[in-house]
């Protein structure tokens, strides 16, 4: 179902389909929320003017990814985007942490970005357009399923949108960058930042359809090793934000693992965690902050039990940790369910199985956090803290509402996401405007 | 004269590479990354300018533009990082920022 552009105009430089209003909506909401949370957590910095302006331009930059029609507005808004999150990300530059994490995450994305750039163009060298109806419908000759040039090409996109959304090998600056950056910027990031890539994997790999079967086989394989990365390190992590970054990344593998499927069945249950993951981790992100602007540490050992002192913020990062973890009747677990529905209807049992070890895996260290920070005596040497203040509060709460909402009536969204993977895989609707039809 | 143009744009992915692992001089690595980001540049002009004989398209043109300007914007936010990593660090060594375990 294509929203926009009406089906006669050529050469449009957005495509909004219902596939890119899947992301859209999610980056909108929590744009929003974390919007209104930075007003009281970023009030003891200086610098806000920037910091605003910035906000605002990565979530255009984010927005304007998942609508684009051809490479060239893909290209010019991937980079406004990640110039964007560079700077936000070494916000408070007179630390050591988020400087030397910026620079990580700078050198690596940009040699990331540039990678892309040369995939684009041997794409453009082979389809002679940068229209993506227009790349799908010339990749469509079976001759060149075995052209090198093609697979050099992809082969760039993968590492260019894998570093993104940080898919495992490549994942090594998010761990890094994810805690560095101010608590509002790391919920965007977390939250909705690495589904950009995501979402271009998900595009190419549906545009390129002699290279079907390789692709689905490349990005499963990735999906198992992320997954396994981010449960078991993250089970040795002792900083919450550090642990929030690495449960990330074992996400993105489950997304992965989904989109490389590739039924209408796994593609919208994908779609689906995709957003349930925008509410769950931007909450998570979020509540961190509010523990640690309260208290100045993010020492797990520190914080055990403060959550019996900052009673509303604790309810809250339970509800994100239990939706996260796969509780019934909270979001996580429908989209956790259907990803798993998906793989057993194509007899995946095999992988089924690794993918249910890993939730169980992932559902340990999520319990023994909420044990800890919620139900423990607190230290004796905790500070005295404060309940967050009310903007902090009203952001958290949109996210949570929603996490609750979903979970307890799934059927709006599920029959959305339905509709956004058979947009997906539709690919006679997308190039319909190049066609004339 | 396709095939010259592509070949110096694949040797200058290869010295980009190789600047990249083997230089722990933060602004050579970002000279790296501009080079990379020019072996790309060539490769668009060149296929838009002699994909077909006799007819350059406009677009690649263009987006080789964009990819200019958006490497110049990259670049300073790098140099401004490396100058606060300065402040912070003292150095510019890429192995003496090894405190976080990423």
């Amino acid at each position: 179902m294509l929203v926009y552009p009406a089906s006669s105009l050529l050469h449009s430089s957005f495509i909004v389909d219902m596939v890119s209003v899947f992301f859209i909506l999610p980056i909108l909401l929590v744009g929003l929320a974390s919007s209104i949370y930075s007003t009281s957590y970023m009030s003891r910095d200086t610098g806000l003017n920037s910091y605003y302006t910035l906000l605002s331009a990565m979530i255009l930059g984010m927005i304007g990814v998942v609508s684009a029609g051809d490479f060239f507005t893909f290209f010019l808004f991937w980079e406004i985007m990640s110039i964007s999150s560079y700077a936000l990300v070494a916000f408070r530059k007179d630390r050591w942490e988020p400087v030397e994490a910026g620079f990580k995450y700078l050198v690596m994305s940009s040699a990331g970005s540039a990678l892309m750039l040369s995939g684009i163009a041997i794409i453009y060298g082979i389809a002679g357009t940068l229209n993506f109806a227009g790349i799908a419908l010339a990749t469509r000759t079976p001759t060149l399923v075995s052209d090198p040039w093609l697979i050099l090409a992809i082969s760039f996109l993968i590492v260019g949108f894998g570093i993104k959304a940080a898919i495992a090998p490549m994942h090594t600056w998010l761990p890094d960058a994810h805690p560095a950056a101010p608590s509002p910027i790391s919920s965007l990031l977390s939250g909705v930042m690495i589904k950009t890539g995501v979402y271009g994997l998900l595009r190419f790999y549906i545009l390129f359809q002699p290279l079907y079967a390789y692709w689905g086989m490349t990005l499963s394989i990735l999906a198992f090793f992320t997954m396994f990365i981010g449960n078991l390190t993250a089970m040795l992590q002792t900083d919450v934000k550090r642990l929030l970054a690495y449960s990330s990344i074992a996400q993105i593998g489950y997304v992965t693992f989904a989109l490389s499927i590739g039924t209408v069945q796994s593609i919208s249950a994908g779609l689906l965690h995709v957003f349930n993951h925008a509410m769950m981790k931007g909450l998570l992100f979020m509540a961190a902050g509010a523990l640690y602007h309260a208290t100045g540490s993010r020492d797990i050992s520190i914080l055990e039990g403060i959550g019996r002192r900052m009673k509303l913020t604790g309810v809250l990062f339970s509800i994100g940790l239990l939706a996260i973890a796969g509780i019934p009747g909270l979001n996580g677990f429908i989209s956790e369910l259907l990803i798993i529905f998906a793989s057993i209807r194509c007899e995946l049992y095999l992988q089924t199985a690794i993918l249910i070890t890993n939730f169980l895996i992932s559902v340990a260290y999520y319990l023994r956090l909420l044990q800890r920070i919620m139900l423990r005596e607190p230290r004796s040497d905790l500070p005295e803290v404060e309940e967050a203040p009310a903007s902090m509060i009203a952001g958290m709460v949109i996210l949570a509402t929603l996490c609750v909402a979903i979970g307890v009536y799934p059927g709006l969204l599920i029959s959305m996401a339905e509709l956004a993977g058979r947009a997906a895989l539709d690919i006679g609707s997308y190039v319909a405007p190049i066609l004339g039809g | 004269m396709l095939e010259p143009i592509i070949l110096c744009s694949v040797a200058l992915i290869a010295v980009a590479l190789y600047g990249f692992y083997s230089k722990k001089h933060m602004i050579k690595m970002i000279i790296s990354i501009e080079i990379l980001i020019n072996a790309a540049n060539i490769l668009i002009v060149t296929f838009g300018a002699y994909r077909v004989p006799g007819y350059v398209e406009l677009l690649p043109q263009s987006l080789a533009i964009l990819s200019i300007s958006s490497a110049g914007g990259v670049t300073a936010v790098a140099l401004a990082l490396i100058l606060a990593v300065y402040r912070v660090y003292g150095t510019v060594d890429v192995r003496k920022l090894r405190r976080l375990r990423g």
